[in-house]
């Protein structure tokens, strides 16, 4: 749907310029002809409005999704399994370490305070 | 006023050039200002702190949902008089002056290169290169206040004000383009969402305290007068009670 | 969702999404620029001066409010605080962005 939406973007950018030349045209065109501007055809005119629309729409729907803004709207995605995860109680000093084959027991309390050397 | 009739190659060759080059400096002084900007490093020492901190705010806040001895053993930790954390660890108090902080100062000077230099610079070059041309007209009307502003570089004192000049029209560009800019390199955008991410992960560990050392001593104090009270010394009759009442309820 | 219903609620306090809220801001900011922008090439295409292109442009700003509510919905509440902020707000800001792009396109197509 995306590619849509940047697809109508891009014409509409094409079409957009495409009646900014015809327009540039029809002031040179008049300016030839030493006749007075008074308005652009009513089809360039038709022309850039409509593709300034399709453009805004397009870039709208580009710009990305809203998300919900009430609190409680994201939190009923969230699993069960996600709300037991508590970084407070994540522990990476256990005790059962020691168990591991190649476990090299820490010279003490010393080495903690000489964490930067 | 008579209408006066620009020739198409100032259009070409000035009034273009001047927006292009206008946006792709800025551009490239995105990319470089990115290049020059150093990560905020965090030091292990003060992550080790802050949790530290944390960890001792906890123990004093929770510490009626733990047995005695097990609090006693946790407090004993931080507190002891010869082998306590905050007893132990020794902090230099840190320097107040962001400008003895020479990481500081590096980062004001680059701020003042990428902002202001290039603004100068090519300010500067454009006034010398496309000096002295009318680029364009304002298609609206304008007071005479406006004209210094808009037509720097043709003094001219009866040209209509709504003729803009080359070396305005740069600086209109400049403070016009701004917005561009965000639209166009979405730094905002990415920024923001990789900060988002990365407050969640390491979260309150970031708030450090700007003085470890008056920290330590405030929190060692806190947890000195904390007195113990274990919250779930009754906990059985409690549970209990709170079943007959269900009972009889029912 | 009604505004009489809005206010019957008002003693309990709605929590909002703080991540949510600046993600709807940053799509709104990105829209209203590219607005401005292209409203303003296209005043300028079609000629537009004086207060017929200011016109525009809150002729403009209005059609993107309008785009924004098909968008969300009749249920609207779900992603904005409040419909006449999201109107009014930046109004001025994109202005400039409007002017610059106004006669840069006017300039280049109408002046030579």
């Amino acid at each position: 749907m995306a590619s849509f939406h940047k697809i109508i973007v891009i014409v509409g950018f094409i079409s957009l310029f495409h009646s900014a030349f015809s327009a540039a045209q029809h002031r040179s065109y008049l300016r030839i002809t030493s006749q007075e501007f008074t308005t652009l055809p009513l089809d360039i005119v038709v022309q850039a409005v409509s593709s300034l629309f399709a453009v805004m729409w397009g870039v709208l729907n580009v710009a990305g999704n809203l998300r919900e803004i009430r609190a409680a709207a994201e939190l009923n995605n969230i699993k069960w399994e996600t709300q037991r995860n508590l970084p407070s109680f994540y522990i990476f000093n256990h005790r059962g370490r020691a168990l591991a084959y190649d476990y090299i027991p820490s010279a003490g309390k010393a080495e903690l305070e000489n964490l930067d050397s | 006023m008579a209408e006066l009739l620009l020739d198409p190659n100032i259009r070409l060759w000035v009034f273009l050039p001047i927006v292009i080059i206008t946006f792709l400096v800025g551009i490239v002084r995105h990319y470089v200002s990115i290049i020059l900007s150093s990560q905020k490093k965090i030091e292990l020492l003060q992550v080790q702190d802050s949790q530290v901190m944390i960890r001792a705010r906890l123990l004093r806040e929770n510490g009626k949902y733990l047995p005695r001895q097990s609090f006693a053993m946790r407090r004993h930790w931080f507190n002891n008089e010869e082998t306590g954390y905050f007893k132990v660890q020794k902090r230099a108090a840190t320097s107040q002056n962001p400008m003895t902080d020479p990481g500081m100062m590096t980062d004001m000077l680059k701020g003042n290169v990428t902002n202001v230099l290039p603004m100068i610079v090519i300010g500067g070059w454009i006034n010398w290169m496309f000096s002295g041309f009318l680029t364009t007209k304002v298609p609206f009307p304008l007071t005479l206040r406006f004209k210094p502003m808009l037509q720097r570089g043709v003094e001219l004192a009866y040209l209509d004000a709504s003729w803009v000049s080359s070396a305005s029209w740069y600086f209109l560009n400049v403070f016009g383009l701004r917005t561009i800019y965000a639209l166009v390199l979405g730094e905002n955008n990415a920024a923001d969402q990789s900060k988002i991410m990365q407050e969640q992960m390491s979260g309150a560990a970031m708030a450090m305290p700007p003085d470890p050392k008056a920290a330590f001593k405030a929190e060692w104090e806190a947890l000195e007068i904390t007195e113990h009270k274990w919250a779930l010394a009754t906990i059985e009759t409690d549970l209990l009670a709170s079943f007959v009442e269900k009972e009889k309820t029912h | 969702m009604s505004v009489v219903k809005l206010k019957d609620n008002k003693p309990e306090p709605v929590a909002y999404s703080d991540a949510a809220l600046r993600n709807n801001a940053v799509v709104v900011e990105y829209c209203r620029t590219s607005m401005a922008a292209l409203s303003g090439s296209t005043a300028g295409v079609l000629g537009l001066t004086g207060l017929n292109g200011f016109a525009f442009y809150v002729f403009s700003v209005v059609v993107l409010w309008v785009m924004f509510m098909i968008k969300a919905g009749p249920n609207w509440h779900k992603y904005y605080v409040s419909r006449q902020s999201l109107l009014t707000s930046g109004f001025f800001g994109a202005l400039f962005t409007y002017v610059l792009f106004w006669t840069f396109i006017y300039g280049m197509v109408h002046v030579y």
